[in-house]
């Protein structure tokens, strides 16, 4: 099921006319072959025993024998399966267009012509350049000498002279920190921090801010936001059900993991194995949950063993997604068409994930835990009452069963009656039991003590749970599923890695936490690189290798390629010294890298468009400017909530029910409720959005949100009339301009002027311009006239909070203007 | 040091004022064209500014518009129109083990039935193709002659959600585009005031899988499906806030317009015009919408064709809402009924329940291809008709006796934009169990989809993780016998 499209190569050599001139066999041959044979029959795969890199290997031949004998073309094995004429082997290349006559005529005149190759040819072996461990580049020299702020501006610096661009100028201090403010944390800076960041005369404000930044605990949850799209995080268990799932420990494990700066290597061997550390925590078991986040089918009728199995597929898709930028889920049905990863390799990842339970972890407090069993013990209770008043009613058993008329005998189940026709004393025990239960479930009294008992079990007190991965004691076999099909078993497989990867330390029977170690050894040429081009890629839009779930073959190569490799090198090990507070530079510290990044001149430059760049470089691959970008879904709801005074800023904790459009969930297949909280769970940012899978929340989808089915390294970023829709009319946005209208009403001004420019600012942090303030006022005092007119629309615009000491014209004018300032492309986008 | 080009000091007393200065300012950035007709944003101005513009296709089309009534839950062919006296024969026989070994079923452990089930429903040819159509269903047995039936479909996937996501998507996994997003990414939308792809649903619940079946997977989200409502507003968030008059709404887009423009000035960034065109389009999508759904302009007459009461949410409804939709240019529209799992377990055995989920169709589809026909429209129109997969032979034992699921033969009807009239296309095996001429498997339905809307479902491509995925994955052959 899970394919690889084939991709047809373009025919794209030009064939000489056949001439005396003998054939080059470098200039003419070798490069058909390698067009066209080597991907089956080069370095990374030998099908039939065959390699055609060379024309010694080639003669050396496969399993069939040598692929052409020297002189004589038309006994030549090659020229046959060519033109499709020999017995036993397909034509050539397998299921690919027949090369055109010409270039098969060229091959044979050379074939006949005596093979003649270079004596010194070299073997195909270059490895791709994501499988070689990355070195650390000496910084280039570059002439604007003054730009530069660290290493990372050397390099783009580099590359920019040498396309004779130049930089753009640093943003203006307002962009920048509204710039880092919604890079770092999601949350729009107050027009209070605004003032004092640019009025702040250190040399070191730019810095001072950043560390302000990366020490608050929303960054944990802006840079958690980022890892839950590649976890596939969401509240629901997928599928048709979608029943709604705990796992929301997961999510705050992350924002925390984050905050405290778990290093790298350990934030991914905690997620991969943290269960089989030794003395493992709570904390390292809720972490396993990434590999939890996989959906669960409830449907009738399904085979659950099928299910168990997607999710693991889905694990080791994910794994080599997330952590190796490969995409390996192509081996699942086949040898990887284009990177060296074999099918059986799959399997053997995949025997890493196909040994455990998949159980709740409880996580209540000793208290709460301690009332749950005094619940349940009273559950027992009621129990004991039930199987005493059972035994007391056994004597009249005899008299139902006398009574019994033949309607009644009617209405009982299959084994009942059957039973009920023999003598007591001709039942056998089953049949005794069945017989009894039949007779004790009529009893009235029996019911409503078994009511009773129903309705206490339902209301035992709930204890948080999170959903983890734990190792079982006897290990599953793992097989290849034969073209990926799991009722098609074929070889054996014991846990392994990838061959083209550093080798995996040979160990007795290894496990996840062997896996995990070995993805972030520092040996791995891919862990590192992969990690930061993700990172990179939230600040510039776009990574260095901008395939950044694809560092294969089939990738597009890195516009920076020593940039990418000196940034995970850094990352690994650090060479420069820390900047500021921590005496130690910490290796894969995730907030040393953000550092880095967002401190230089790179980060900081305008991210107006240029003239002269427009031609050269329209996608802005080389960063002589920064990037405006719209900001993700749940930012925009943060912008919001930050610009009307909304915000609940609380971090974490079980997530919740802001309003969205009625009858949304009404197109899942199970019609769950939708109860938007009324307390302050309504304002909480938006990452904490219950998450259904089958019914997302509209204003995350439609501003590309996930739809967490399988692993996300990158939103798209749509512009669409829905979004207009939704920020011009959607209820939680509707409240939004609400507050802000008030917030700017309660706020001490002079004039509409200052009210106007207040309002701006908490949008988007910069005064407005003199004509946008006058558009703006145009349309404040045209509204307050029309609201005048018309005070009953004026009444219709006001939220059911009213405030009496506000004037009704007054406010719905200001609600206006405010639902225009939270609907400007500038708000909803990072410039 | 600046390297930018100065832009014009922005005074703007008046809008035109406003504008032309905009205009100038522009350099490179074609607002000019934009500015031009003000009524022109959007849609008309190019695909640069609108993903839903219509784009060429590979060859010349056959249908321009698709209308797809999707049956959720799987009708039963051996219900409705692929006839087998043989199976009434063999009522209550076990069915021969070489038809079912190494078969997988859905709820095999449990109520899975191994003995043939014969239908009770009676059967007639009809029309002039002869066609065979039970009594379930007198009013599409009217318009055989209109239609080509396939009898031969198969498919992969025998639970409903996986089942339901490959006739949509052609992969059992979610992520894939559905069809509706493959072919507005492909050609566009003729409509410049509603989505391109436009989902109604009726029946007792929603499809199984929900939103997935018209997800735009890896595709630009402009390309989802949108669901138009049944009842209350058509589209999501398409009515204004109270207190936001029409006039009110207009005033506040001019505005954010006009701020908008200004920063477009000051940044050059082109998403910002698109942002313009999008409120353009959201700004007469809520007035095009409603006008959609109001069915005033109807005449009686046609009401009565279809079954319509006029405010009542029902499959017919949509059917002529169907129409409307595609009489205003929308690309692509899927109607979804359920309930047709037809178990035998209740509120969907194979009696009453089953009579009542083909009541609710059988007008509105008839009369949705006559009135197609009618109004010149039926020749653009590519109606489909069909489920995620069709019913065994085999009864099933739950509180009644029902059909389960079954993926290697059923039916599925197609009519208009290109495709034979009154064919019968592929036979299936006595017992109505395989496909023994025509095999028309999924992957095959779609490619042939694709080809009447002049797409070459090879060429229809999409780069994502590496590679270029199709709707028809690695698969696809024509039914050449569907082509007029």
């Amino acid at each position: 099921m899970h394919r690889c499209v084939e991709t047809f190569l373009p025919l794209c050599l030009v064939i000489p006319v056949a001439s005396a001139a003998p054939v080059d066999y470098l200039g003419e041959v070798k490069p058909v072959f390698a067009d066209h044979c080597y991907r089956c029959h080069g370095v990374s795969q030998q099908k039939g025993g065959l390699r055609m890199d060379t024309t010694a290997s080639a003669l050396r031949g496969g399993d069939s024998g040598p692929a052409f004998v020297s002189g004589k073309s038309a006994d030549s094995l090659l020229i046959q399966v060519l033109k499709g004429t020999h017995d036993d082997i397909s034509r050539m290349p397998y299921k690919k267009p027949p090369l055109p006559d010409a270039q098969i005529e060229l091959i044979a005149r050379w074939i006949d012509e005596g093979a003649k190759a270079p004596a010194d040819e070299a073997p195909q072996s270059e490895k791709h350049w994501a499988f070689v461990a990355p070195v650390r580049a000496p910084l280039p020299e570059v002439q604007l000498t003054d730009w530069p702020r660290n290493p990372i501006d050397r390099f783009i610096l580099a590359r920019l002279e040498k396309e004779n661009l130049k930089p753009s100028t640093e943003a203006d201090r307002v962009t920048l920190i509204r710039r880092a403010s919604l890079d770092l944390t999601g949350l729009p800076p107050t027009p209070a921090e605004v003032d004092a960041f640019v009025n702040d005369q250190r040399a070191d404000a730019y810095e001072r801010l950043i560390e302000h930044l990366l020490a608050s605990p929303h960054y944990g949850e802006r840079w958690g936001r980022h890892w839950l799209d590649v976890a596939r995080y969401a509240d629901s268990h997928g599928y048709s059900i979608d029943a709604p799932r705990n796992i929301w420990k997961y999510r705050d494990w992350v924002i925390d993991a984050l905050n405290r700066d778990l290093p790298y290597d350990q934030f991914v061997i905690e997620q991969l194995a943290g269960d089989l550390l030794p003395n493992a925590t709570q904390e390292q078991k809720i972490a396993t949950g990434f590999h939890r986040n996989t959906q669960i089918n409830q449907e009738g009728g399904i085979d659950p063993e099928q299910f168990r199995i997607e999710s693991v597929l889905d694990r080791v898709n994910t794994t080599g997604t997330a952590f190796l930028g490969l995409t390996v889920a192509c081996a699942q049905c086949h040898d990887h068409k284009f990177d060296p990863v074999s099918q059986r390799e799959y399997y053997e990842l995949f025997a890493f994930f196909n040994n455990q339970d998949e159980p709740n972890l409880e996580l209540g407090s000793p208290e709460e835990l301690a009332k749950r069993d005094a619940y349940r013990a009273r559950t027992q209770d009621i129990e004991a009452e039930l199987k005493q008043y059972a035994d007391s009613i056994a004597p009249k058993q005899s008299d139902w069963e006398k009574s019994l008329t033949e309607e009644r005998r009617a209405k009982l189940q299959e084994e009942a009656r059957t039973a009920l026709l023999l003598l007591p004393e001709q039942r056998n025990e089953e049949q005794r039991k069945v017989a009894f239960t039949a007779f004790r479930d009529q009893d009235e009294g029996y019911k409503n003590l078994q009511r009773k008992l129903d309705r206490f079990k339902k209301d035992e007190p709930r204890v948080t749970t999170t959903m983890v991965l734990q190792e079982r004691t006897r290990p599953r076999e793992s097989h290849v599923f034969i073209k990926g099909d799991f009722t098609r078993k074929g070889d054996l497989v014991t846990p392994g890695t990838l061959k083209v990867l550093p080798p995996f330390a040979a160990k007795e029977n290894p496990t996840r936490l062997d896996l995990a170690r070995w993805i972030v050894d520092p040996q791995n040429p891919l862990v590192a690189r992969v990690a930061v081009n993700r990172i990179w890629q939230q600040y510039f839009g776009r990574g260095l290798v901008e395939t950044e779930n694809d560092f294969g073959t089939q990738g597009i190569p890195p516009t920076h390629p020593e940039l990418l490799d000196w940034l995970a090198c850094e990352f690994v090990a650090p060479s420069l010294p820390e900047s500021s507070t921590a005496a130690t530079a910490e290796p894969w510290s995730m907030k040393r890298l953000h550092r880095l990044i967002v401190t230089s001149a790179t980060y900081r430059q305008a991210s107006r468009v240029r003239q002269d760049l427009v031609s050269v470089d329209a996608h802005n691959r080389l960063l002589a400017r920064q990037s405006r970008l719209r900001l993700d879904a749940e930012i925009v709801r943060d912008v919001g909530l930050g610009a009307s005074g909304l915000l609940n800023a609380t971090i974490g904790g079980p997530s919740v029910f802001p309003p969205q459009p009625e009858g949304v969930m009404t197109l899942g297949q199970s019609r769950r409720p939708w109860i938007p909280n009324e307390d302050e769970g309504r304002f909480r940012r938006g990452m904490y959005t219950f998450f259904w899978r089958a019914t997302p929340h509209p204003a995350l989808m439609v501003f590309d949100a996930p739809d967490s089915f399988s692993a996300c390294t990158r939103r798209p970023r749509s512009n669409t009339p829905l979004q207009a829709l939704t920020l011009l009319n959607d209820q939680a946005f509707v409240e939004f301009a609400q507050a802000l209208a008030m917030r700017i009403l309660k706020t001490p001004a002079t004039s509409d002027h200052d009210r106007v420019e207040q309002a701006f600012r908490w949008c988007v942090a910069r005064n407005p311009s003199p004509p946008e303030r006058e558009r703006l006022l145009e349309l404040l005092n045209q509204e307050k006239a029309a609201f005048a007119q018309a005070p009953a629309e004026a009444q219709a615009m006001l939220p059911g909070r009213k405030d009496p000491s506000l004037d009704t014209t007054q406010l719905a004018a200001w609600t206006t203007v405010s639902r225009v300032l939270l609907n400007l492309d500038e708000t909803i986008t990072r410039e | 040091m600046s390297h930018f080009p100065t832009h014009p000091d922005l005074r703007f007393l008046t809008r035109r004022q406003f504008f032309s200065r905009c205009a100038l300012g522009l350099g490179g950035i074609a607002l000019a064209s934009l500015l031009k007709d003000q009524s022109a944003y959007g849609a008309t101005s190019g695909a640069a500014l609108n993903p839903m513009a219509v784009k060429p296709t590979h060859f010349p089309a056959k249908a321009k518009n698709i209308i797809y009534l999707f049956m959720a839950g799987g009708p039963s062919q051996l219900e409705l129109f692929d006839y087998k006296p043989r199976l009434n024969e063999l009522n209550g026989q076990p069915i021969p083990q070489s038809f079912i070994e190494g078969k997988r079923f859905a709820f095999m452990d449990s109520s899975h039935g191994t003995k043939l089930l014969g239908t009770r429903r009676q059967f007639k040819r009809h029309g002039q193709s002869g066609a065979w159509v039970s009594e379930m269903f007198p009013h599409t047995a009217t318009i055989v002659d209109d239609v080509s039936f396939v009898k031969s479909c198969a498919t992969d996937l025998f639970n409903h959600a996986p089942a339901k996501l490959f006739m949509n998507t052609g992969s059992g996994q979610f992520g894939r585009p559905s069809m509706g997003s493959w072919v507005t990414y492909g050609i566009g939308s003729e409509s410049d005031n509603l989505p391109g792809f436009v989902v109604l649903q009726s029946g007792p619940r929603g499809p199984r899988g929900g939103s997935v079946n018209w997800a735009s997977g890896f595709l630009p989200t402009t390309y989802q499906g949108v669901p138009l409502r049944g009842s209350g507003d058509p589209i999501l968030n398409i009515a204004s806030p109270p207190g936001i008059t029409a006039r009110r709404q207009r005033d506040s887009i001019d505005a954010i317009r006009d701020l908008n423009l200004a920063r477009l000035v000051e940044t050059g960034d082109a998403e910002i015009s698109t942002r313009i065109a999008a409120y353009e389009m959201a700004y007469r999508m809520q007035s095009s919408a409603p006008e959609l759904i109001d069915l005033s302009g109807e005449s009686e007459a046609t009401l009565a064709l279809y079954g319509v009461e006029k405010h009542k949410p029902s499959f017919a409804r949509n059917c002529l809402l169907a129409r409307r939709l595609v009489e205003r240019g929308v690309r692509f529209v899927q109607l979804y009924h359920t309930n047709w799992d037809s178990h035998g377990g209740p509120g969907e055995n194979l009696e009453g329940d089953f009579e009542k989920v083909c009541r609710e169709v059988d007008q509105g589809q008839a009369a949705l291809v006559k009135d197609l026909k009618a109004r010149g429209l039926l020749k653009d129109t590519l109606v489909i008709w069909g489920g995620e997969f069709g019913r065994t032979p085999m009864g099933e034992n739950r509180d009644t006796t029902g059909r389960n699921h079954h993926i290697d033969a059923f039916t599925m009807w197609f009519a208009g934009g290109g495709v034979k009239a009154g064919a019968i296309i592929g036979e299936t095996d006595e017992l109505g169990f395989n496909a023994v001429e025509d095999r028309a498997h999924v992957h095959d339905l779609h490619a042939t989809i694709l080809h009447l809307l002049g797409l070459d479902h090879k060429k229809l491509t999409f780069r994502f993780q590496g590679r270029d995925f199709r709707l028809t994955d690695v698969h696809g052959e024509l039914v050449t016998k569907l082509l007029a």
